[in-house]
């Protein structure tokens, strides 16, 4: 998880190779950009590639649109990953006085509901298919 | 700045946009028609700006880029420690050129005070949703070209007409800082396709719905960008992308960790 906000290590085959990338993309060395995204093309594939630009340009968009409007995190995701968010210090950032703080209750419930949350996500994944 | 003259016309002369000849990576159909429909949209006038102050807003978020004041204000302690101004636009009013350059370049300090400034300008909370639907349409379409060390897009042509003025009757300040649609309210109304086919509107989705067209614009290129949304809430699902799903997510996250983005 950490390597979201470190930008290495992220445990998964070639994750490093894409989160170079994504460094690569957001940073103003062209040489580095063209190492990071033929290193990508050769891991995952030219279509990988292409994905994975758009998902960075995707987010370019959803992050402005977030900031632009104050909009907070909706209540059940906020309650969900209040943990996950506390161990990253994203509570750092300023956009996150936007979403305010959680309630003592709240928090408990998330954590909770977290531990609920893998047999979930399987679950609406094989109802979905 | 030099004076930016258009020309208008009906239908946009030469090739197609977004042809990608020679691009080296294959662009999916799906995508290129996303960027096509986004650049007609964006020279088509909206609902508050004409299209001619559409591509002007496109044409500043570019500048944004190499923009020395963005460059001084990103480096200053606070977002408003520096004064001066961006160069006069012959299109745009200052406070819109200001909107569109701090969230082009600055988006993670932003504050409620970027959509006061426009207000307090004589400009309509609809003109500041509009400006921000554009400048993500641009600063999201140029990042993909830029990733993949493709040449940017030129530019439309804008097409003439004036903006529809039309609001939402049923918007409200109910989150963020400008008004927005809930999933319920666009029952039986004009708005009614907005989120019709979602369980639920997240507040990131219904934020532009004060401009109803924004959303639908935002809703292809999120289905070009990333994924249909039927497809974001189940985890087992990539959208039928080449990515899996735990890479998207992976570079989803680290992007918005770049950005400071807490949402």
């Amino acid at each position: 998880m950490r390597s979201v906000v470190d930008g290495k290590g992220a445990g998964i085959d070639g994750g490093d190779t894409l989160l170079a990338f994504v460094d690569a993309a957001k940073g103003q060395d062209a040489d580095e950009l063209a190492r990071a995204r033929n290193a990508v093309a050769e891991k995952f594939g030219p279509e990988a590639l292409v994905d994975a630009a758009c998902v960075i340009g995707n987010f370019e968009r959803m992050n402005r649109i977030a900031d632009g409007t104050g909009i907070p995190i909706e209540a059940p995701l906020a309650a969900l990953t209040s943990d996950i968010r506390e161990e990253l210090n994203l509570d750092s950032f300023e956009s996150s006085g936007n979403s305010g703080s959680l309630r003592a209750g709240a928090k408990l419930l998330g954590l909770v509901l977290r531990k609920l949350a893998p047999t979930l996500i399987k679950l609406r994944a094989r109802f979905a298919k | 700045m030099e004076q930016q003259v258009f020309a208008f016309a009906a239908e946009p002369a030469g090739p197609r946009p977004f042809a990608y000849s020679d691009s080296q990576w294959p662009m999916r159909a799906d995508l290129v028609e996303a960027h096509r429909s986004s650049w007609e949209s964006l020279r088509k006038p909206g609902t508050w700006w004409t299209g001619a102050e559409r591509v002007a807003i496109a044409a500043q978020v570019r500048a944004a880029a190499d923009c020395d004041v963005c460059r001084e204000r990103k480096a200053a302690l606070s977002p408003y420690a520096i004064a001066t101004g961006h160069p006069a636009d012959p299109l745009l009013p200052a406070a819109a050129v200001d909107a569109v350059h701090r969230i082009a370049s600055d988006p993670a300090r932003l504050s409620q005070k970027v959509v006061e400034d426009t207000i307090a300008a004589g400009l309509s909370d609809g003109h500041y949703v509009e400006l921000l639907s554009v400048v993500i349409m641009l600063a999201s379409i140029d990042r993909v070209h830029l990733a993949l060390g493709l040449e940017l897009e030129a530019l439309p042509i804008p097409d003439s007409g004036e903006p529809s003025q039309r609001r939402p009757e049923r918007a409200v300040v109910d989150a963020g800082w400008v008004p927005m649609l809930t999933l319920g309210k666009t029952k039986n109304s004009p708005e009614s396709d907005l989120f019709a086919d979602l369980p639920i509107a997240p507040n990131v989705i219904r934020a532009l719905s004060l401009v109803p067209n924004a959303v639908r614009e935002l809703r292809v290129l999120n289905a070009g960008h990333y994924m249909h949304e039927k497809d974001v809430g189940n985890p087992g699902s990539n959208g039928g992308r080449a990515l899996e799903r735990r890479y998207i997510e992976l570079v989803g996250a680290r992007t918005s960790a770049l950005n400071e983005c807490f949402y």
